[in-house]
């Protein structure tokens, strides 16, 4: 609107305007950086100062404060190769579970929106329910479905005649995908419902009056209209992935950067590395986020 | 109320030039209408008064008081939205005695006053309805209400009447005329449609490109406009071209003789209104091409041999034209307007 | 990508044999048997560990013994085992530190929500994705504090304003999403010109109007606070002993009854929260009204 006048005015104009506005847009202004003040407050002291203090521990001589400069820690994570293998696992596994709960979330709102069926309202419910759940209740949840007592073990176990300790999966790579897709699936449903409503039915009608199924129709009419949001329930859902930890910490079968992260510090504190991982993990994140989001709207995105 | 004022504003949003020189007094008492169309500066004009833009340059005035750096909530205006805004937290008799609460007004008073204001308006029971129980026409009545409670300098109308149905219009539009000149009340009507602002107000400013093309009572810019643009956007206009010779000018189809020719020199414009022709024999022909009933009347457009089109409207009763007539038409030169 | 993309032969005539096969019905049936098939995986083991919450033994291949307090009992601190293992002390401080994150949450969170409803400003969109997406995952959050607040990563404050923070994204989409539904400008110019100043307009009319949507920000943040685990787990070093932490002792130590008892208990703080979010406008754990 004003980014021209904006622009050529000094520093000390803008102050004296925020601190004694004269014209409504000046006051706006001073409203706009009130409002936002309190939130940038608190990221100050509660992530941005913390990201700079932990950047600085990953090059710190001693582990135990900041002192000294050593590139041990990245000499360390650039020819370890357990820590390239720490990072393929991040990825691989977290986009795949992405992809997964992706597909049920389409799947899901797709049936929420297009079909009746009795208590939807509660349906919505009970899908929201596990985001409230932290990752560790989440691997209890598939310990009780496939650890050695649970019950598709038992279930298997009853019609193959097999041991149940040979059946349970809780503990390898696949139990720790449930868990994953657990705790992905209500998420990426909740993104994409948001743009399910907005999905243009008199298209998908006029679509299957000439003639189109159900997938064509799918395919060509209300794709295209949903991709905003399955990019959305992407971004969302693999940053989410990316970020599980309690889910791992108590399954233990795959090593992961989060789980990798808390070894360091648990086992012998490593801080300078844990640091380090903890920083790529931040900019990865942060790249991540802001490359996707030129895909998308910003205001589909929700959680 | 008050006398408002404008002097030379001017309103810039970085290189675009939304309102340009604006000068004009909205009388103590009158309703002023503001009409053009979407992006002629009507809005920011209203939003200048209520203090919600500073003008780049120039003097909002209430009375003799600059009021330019004064902000909204300090300048006692009344404000009417199309979308009426009431505060749905608040019961309809709170929305309506909110403003004296600001103002400090004691309880029972306030209470009192924003009663007998929604009595006024004919919805005196719905104190403690919420606003959002309320129908359309319900919710603009308390909007005006809680608008007038503060007995504002000047009252500001946003469009208030788009979104009802033509019905509901038609009788509001009288309701509120009425009241406003009952209580004296100075105010701004913006609007996109010019039939309500001639319904509604004494005079009218009709913007374009964020500039005043005219201003003057409802008559005067109907049959009197200044120039084409206002022709065009007031009602329906043949606006005819010729080169003036003394008296009279050749227009192509016919030739008019008239003194206030006298005064233009070479190229003349004349307005003249559906309502100038008519059916005479000694006329210039057309023929019709497609003629539309309008009830009461008949608009139908008709084509001179040289291809112009014209627009013409008849009581329907008087004449009998179809599609593909040739007929012959005359021009009453009282009907036409001559653009200085 | 642009809608050509679709249209590749090749694609086309793919779906079009698959939708050949697939009969309308036939997609229904795949698309509902999807949901159920997802809501049965999610709620299965929630009620299963409810129900054996109630059991006796857990020897064999289902729980049981029913009906019997027991674990409830020794969760709840009522048994013969003492405080030790109750989750009273706890949750009673989990609960207080959630309220703490959570009144944070209110302070910063609808002020920013609304600027970035109601107005455009430079840089909005990025300040937008930066209030509105999780800045730092839980655990590397935990590890920064370690090192920024070594005296009080761990304490009452560090957790409060660790909850805040990694929050504070439900709290902004809640709350927008309420915004969204108003006519902010207009709501706000009508009452600036009836004489309220614009903090007290911001109070008395803004607020009050979206009291929906920031009570179910509010319940959203406090339930996810109550039982944050991961930053928690990094920073906590004495002290009382969060909610989230006392869960995580007892699914790794504890008998499998007495975790289920105890996982319950929040299952049970869920529950009345989705009931109260109910009762606002909002299905489940969704940052968007349903009104």
């Amino acid at each position: 609107m004003s980014s021209q006048t904006h622009e050529t005015e000094t520093f000390t104009a803008v102050a004296t305007a925020l601190i004694r506005p004269e014209t409504e847009q000046e006051r706006e202004r001073r409203r706009i950086v009130v409002m936002c003040l309190p939130f940038f407050v608190l990221a100050t002291f509660a992530a941005f100062i913390p990201l700079v203090v932990m950047a600085r521990m990953s090059v710190s001589a001693d582990q135990f404060e900041n002192s000294g400069f050593s590139m041990e820690a990245w000499y360390t994570l650039a020819t370890e190769s357990v820590y390239l293998t720490v990072a393929w696992n991040t990825l691989w596994f977290a986009t795949l579970a992405t992809v997964a709960s992706v597909i049920f979330g389409v799947g899901i709102s797709h049936a929420l929106e297009k079909y009746e069926f009795p208590f939807k309202g509660f349906v919505v419910s009970m899908i929201s329910f596990p985001i409230a759940l932290p990752g560790i209740v989440v691997a209890f949840m598939i310990i009780v479905l496939l650890g050695r007592q649970g019950l598709l073990t038992h279930t298997v176990a009853f019609f193959t005649g097999g041991s149940p300790l040979d059946i349970a999966v809780a503990t390898t790579v696949f139990g720790l995908f449930c868990g994953y897709v657990y705790s992905l699936i209500p998420r990426s449903t909740m993104v994409l419902r948001g743009t399910y409503t907005e999905v243009n039915t008199d298209a998908e009608e006029a679509a299957r009056a000439l003639g189109a199924g159900s997938l064509r129709t799918f395919y060509h009419v209300t794709l295209p209209e949903i991709r905003p949001g399955v990019v959305a329930a992407f971004i969302l859902t693999f940053r989410s992935a990316l970020a599980i930890f309690g889910t791992v910490l108590v399954l233990q079968s795959l090593n992961v950067a989060t789980l990798r992260i808390d070894r360091e510090i648990a086992v012998g504190f490593n801080s300078q590395i844990a640091g380090a991982i903890g920083l790529i993990y931040f900019a990865f994140i942060l790249a991540f986020t802001f490359v996707s989001l030129r895909f998308t709207e910003t205001d589909v995105v929700e959680i | 109320m008050a006398e408002v004022t404008l002097e030379k504003l001017h309103k810039r949003y970085g290189d675009e030039t939304a309102v340009e020189s604006l000068d004009f007094t909205v009388h103590d008492g009158e309703t002023l209408g503001v009409v053009g169309p979407s992006g002629c500066g009507k809005t920011t004009t209203l939003r200048m008064i209520a203090g919600f833009e500073t003008p780049t340059d120039g003097v909002v005035r209430f009375d003799s008081e600059d009021v330019t750096h004064v902000p909204p909530e300090k300048r006692n205006v009344g404000l009417v939205f199309q979308s009426y805004a009431l505060f749905n937290n608040m019961s309809v008799l709170a929305n309506v005695a909110f403003g004296l609460k600001m103002e400090g007004v004691g309880k029972e008073e306030r209470r009192e006053r924003a009663q007998e204001l929604l009595d006024m308006l004919g919805i005196g029971d719905l104190g403690d309805r919420s606003p959002e129980s309320l129908s359309g026409g319900q919710q603009q009545r308390v909007g005006l209400a809680r608008a007038l409670a503060i007995e504002p300098d000047i009252l500001l109308l946003d469009e208030p009447m788009t979104g009802l149905d033509a019905k509901l219009k038609t009788r509001l539009r009288t309701e509120m005329s009425n009241l406003l000149e009952e209580l004296g009340v100075t105010a701004l009507y913006v609007t996109h449609d010019q039939e309500e602002a001639m319904a509604m107000c004494d005079r009218i400013a009709v913007l374009n490109d964020g500039h005043i093309e005219q201003i003057g009572t409802p008559d005067t810019v109907y049959e009197q406009p200044a120039n084409t643009f206002v022709a065009n956007f007031i009602g329906t206009s043949n606006v005819l071209r010729g080169k003036a010779n003394g008296d009279s000018v050749d227009l192509g189809f016919t030739r008019v003789q008239d003194e206030r020719l006298e005064a233009v020199n070479g190229e003349a414009t004349l307005i003249a209104r559906p309502e100038a022709f008519d059916v005479d024999d000694d006329g210039f022909e057309a023929q019709v091409r497609d003629v539309h009933y309008l009830g009461e009347r008949i608009q139908a457009t008709a084509e001179l041999p040289d291809g112009t089109d014209l627009t013409l409207k008849f009581d329907s009763f008087d004449r009998q034209v179809s599609a593909d007539d040739v007929v012959s038409l005359a021009l009453d030169l009282d009907d036409v307007h001559v653009v200085d | 990508m642009s809608e050509d993309v679709h249209d590749t032969a090749g694609g086309q005539g793919v779906v079009a044999r698959i939708d050949g096969l697939i009969a309308g019905p036939t997609a229904k049936a795949v698309v509902l048997g999807m949901m159920v098939f997802v809501l049965l995986l999610l709620m299965v083991p929630i009620v299963f560990t409810f129900v054996a919450s109630f059991a006796e033994s857990a020897a064999g291949a289902l729980p049981s013994g029913f009906f019997t307090l027991d674990n409830w009992r020794t969760v709840l601190g009522l048994g013969d085992y003492g405080v030790q293992t109750s989750v009273g002390p706890g949750l009673a401080f989990s609960a207080m530190l959630a309220t703490g994150g959570m009144v944070l949450n209110i302070i910063i969170g609808v002020p920013i929500a609304y600027a970035l409803t109601r107005y455009n400003f430079f840089a909005r969109d990025w300040i937008n994705a930066i209030a509105i997406l999780p800045l730092v995952p839980g655990i590397i959050l935990g590890v920064a504090f370690l090192r920024t607040y070594p005296e009080n990563a761990g304490s009452a404050l560090g957790l409060i304003v660790g909850y805040a923070l990694l929050k504070s994204p439900y709290m902004v989409l809640t709350v927008q999403s309420s915004f969204q539904s108003m006519d902010l400008q207009q709501l706000e110019e009508s009452s600036r010109s009836l004489g309220a100043s614009w903090p007290r307009t911001f109070l008395t009319v803004i607020v009050p109007n979206a009291k929906d949507g920031i009570i179910a920000g509010s319940i959203i943040c406090w339930t996810l606070a109550a039982a944050e685990f991961n930053f928690t787990y990094m920073v906590y070093a004495r002290g009382p002993r969060p909610f989230s932490l006392f869960l995580f002792e007892n699914i790794s130590n504890a008998p499998y009854l007495q975790s289920a008892a105890a996982i319950s208990v929040y299952f049970l703080i869920v529950v009345a929260a989705i009931t109260v979010l109910q009762l606002v406008g909002n299905r489940g754990f969704s940052t968007s009204s349903d009104r």
